[in-house]
């Protein structure tokens, strides 16, 4: 079950967007960061089963900050949020391994079929240890 | 600069313009990469807000942070959104970008160069700073209608004239990304701004988009 969710976006408004697309009544614990490197250094903290992160940010970049979080942790669940759609952008995330990429703005509707993808993917993993 | 102007906007309003330009042209760039073959590496965009008569000396300073000549394309818009969008690049971005057009744009194989660089800014200027804007207005639910594109080099008098047409008695809004074409290694700046008629207008339009996420 998706019990932490860490949100790593260097708009602070991007992460008020983000969080008004949860649904309120599963109580997740929220984390925030808002570049790479605090994103990276609350990963270790936190500990998430689920990370919202932008890729154009200061400091350390969504690039550089999915690389170290997976090699951090090989079965880390990051969900790219971003403006950039570009189509080297888009390879460039899904080769690094991402498991699902939003389009800003945030919609609801999307944020919780993505939801939905992520417990179901939990459980697998779950059920196949 | 601009200290009187600067509490026209809250920090929480530029923080929205901040990610709808962010939105806007991360949008832009896509739509660019459809039509060349181009990269574009992005970064945070900055909102400032200025006295219109300070643009001039904004700009110039702005421009030549990263070089020396450099070549305009301007456009303005109007409606419940007016202002104008600047592509700033080198000089010689023109003539690298002809490079990547050329597989997509054969025609222009048979003008002269400084025509082809003229069309291939216009063409650049054109997508960026209309997708950018078409998608600042489809988040904020209006429309607007625009110039077509113009090209002005800083070394002749079209410049000194360009920088000499704003209205110094009011405030504008600054929407400013620095880009990078990667394959070609251009280093640009993209502003949009929209002057006090539109502020009112503008500040409303924010608070209806975030609206939706309260």
């Amino acid at each position: 079950m998706i019990k932490k969710i860490l949100i790593i976006d260097d708009s602070p408004i991007a992460r008020k967007m983000l969080k008004s697309c949860l649904p309120k009544d599963k109580g997740y614990e929220l984390c925030e960061a808002a570049d790479g490197e605090e994103g990276i250094r609350k990963y270790l903290e936190f500990v998430p089963d689920l990370t919202f992160m932008d890729l154009t940010m200061p400091k350390l970049d969504g690039y550089q900050a999915i690389d170290a979080i997976r090699k951090l942790d090989k079965d880390a669940i990051i969900v790219v949020s971003t403006a950039d759609i570009q189509r080297e952008s888009m390879s460039r995330v899904i080769n690094a391994g991402v498991f699902s990429v939003l389009r800003k703005p945030m919609k609801s509707k999307f944020v919780q079929e993505i939801l939905i993808r992520v417990e179901a993917e939990k459980k697998k993993r779950a059920g196949g240890e | 600069m601009g200290d009187e102007h600067e509490y026209i906007f809250s920090d929480e309003e530029k923080d929205i313009l901040q990610e709808i330009m962010n939105i806007a042209f991360g949008s832009a760039s896509a739509d660019l990469g459809d039509v060349i073959d181009i990269y574009v590496e992005l970064s945070t965009p900055d909102i400032q807000v200025l006295d219109v008569g300070d643009i001039p000396s904004y700009l110039i300073e702005r421009m030549h942070f990263r070089q020396k000549e450099t070549s305009i394309v301007a456009q303005n818009f109007w409606g419940d959104f007016k202002g104008s969008g600047i592509l700033v690049l080198p000089n010689k971005a023109g003539r690298n970008l002809i490079t990547v057009l050329d597989d997509d744009q054969a025609g222009l194989d048979t003008e002269p160069i400084a025509g082809q660089e003229r069309e291939v800014l216009m063409e650049v200027g054109n997508i960026l700073i209309g997708a950018c804007v078409g998608k600042v207005c489809e988040l904020l639910e209006t429309f607007v209608t625009y110039t077509p594109p113009r090209v002005i080099h800083d070394s002749g008098n079209e410049y000194d004239s360009f920088v000499k047409s704003f209205d110094p008695s009011q405030a504008a809004i600054i929407m400013e990304t620095v880009f990078k074409f990667q394959k070609v290694d251009i280093n640009g700046l993209l502003f949009i701004f929209t002057n006090q008629e539109a502020i009112e207008w503008l500040r409303k339009a924010l608070h209806n988009f975030m609206e939706s996420y309260e």
